[in-house]
């Protein structure tokens, strides 16, 4: 009973409303106008995509050599550099797209698993890519 | 025009987001407002909400949720972050670009001047959003939802993701909650 009246009292107790906002107008044109200002980029992740790239065109012109050989023989020349770009960069940017991806699926509203994809290949290609140098720098 | 209409409008012209603002900007402020009880806060996470909307909306699916539904989700979430960091950090005023930042803040002064009047005209109200405030942030949500902003447990449901039997066992027990805290004062 005592439950009863005080739900009564919530419903029925006055609340502030909200008249004409001056600044509605001013804020939905700058809104409008804004420009998504994003730090991440894909174009991290090119810097290792290259190196691999770059070792792959080695192992195809000189014979007697894998990718992984050479991988290995860069990774001892260049031990902290290759640390950064291979092991660091990747996981890094898995993070901020894992985050992405479930930051875009509640901005989304519950969507259909097509549209979800359709909207987010740019981050999933990042994922596989950032999987890939990682499988490669473990090996 | 209808919610798809002005979505699909939307979709083709991105200037016709300010017909969504125009529509949804002054429910969704009230809803922040009456969460917060503070003016300042309020501008702060509104537009941050609307600034949320306007980056997604190309990835709005109809299909899943209505936009005002949706709307009152990123507000919700946003408020909560609020009441989680405490410290805002604003997107919209770092990334937007004023064209005359001055008349802006004084149209802001005359709407603080108004609301800040108009919300110590309520009393009882500030007492109880005082209590409730002390109160687990999924509480207040559902009871901010359905006691002040007057919403049907389905309308609820959609806006938190979850289903009517949580959402009514969650009201019941942040009822009970609330009516203790409040008894102290």
């Amino acid at each position: 009973m005592e439950m009863q009246k005080f739900e009564e009292k919530l419903i029925q107790m006055t609340k502030p409303d909200v008249p004409h906002l001056k600044h509605e107008d001013m804020l939905a044109n700058a809104i409008t106008k804004a420009k998504d200002k994003s730090i991440v980029s894909w174009w991290w992740l090119s810097i290792p995509l290259y190196i691999v790239a770059a070792l792959s065109m080695k192992t195809i012109f000189m014979p007697r050599t894998t990718l992984l050989s050479n991988l290995h023989e860069l990774t001892s020349n260049e031990r902290y550099a290759s640390v950064i770009f291979f092991f660091v960069l990747p996981i890094l940017l898995i993070i901020i797209n894992v985050k992405s991806l479930r930051n875009i699926y509640f901005l989304s509203g519950n969507p259909q698993m097509i549209t979800f994809l359709k909207g987010t290949w740019y981050h999933i290609l990042i994922l596989i890519l950032s999987a890939l140098i990682l499988i490669i720098y473990s090996l | 025009m209808t919610e798809i209409e002005l979505l699909d409008s939307i979709k083709k012209n991105q200037d016709n987001f300010s017909e969504l603002f125009k529509l949804y900007y002054k429910p969704i402020f009230g809803y922040i407002l009456r969460r917060t009880g503070n003016f300042d806060d309020t501008v702060d996470i509104a537009s941050d909400t609307f600034f949320n909307a306007f980056r997604n909306i190309n990835k709005f699916s109809y299909k899943g949720i209505s936009i005002k539904v949706w709307l009152y989700r990123i507000a919700t979430n946003e408020v909560n972050m609020y009441f989680r960091n405490k410290q805002k950090y604003n997107l919209v005023f770092k990334s937007v670009d004023f064209e005359n930042k001055d008349a802006f803040n004084s149209l802001l002064y005359e709407d603080r001047k108004e609301m800040e009047t108009e919300l110590h005209k309520h009393d009882q109200y500030l007492l109880v959003l005082i209590s409730l405030k002390s109160l687990s942030i999924k509480y207040q949500e559902v009871i901010s939802l359905r006691y002040f902003e007057g919403k049907e447990n389905k309308e609820i449901a959609e806006i938190l993701n979850i289903n009517e039997g949580t959402l009514k066992s969650l009201l019941s027990r942040g009822l009970e909650k609330l009516r203790k805290k409040c008894s102290q004062i």
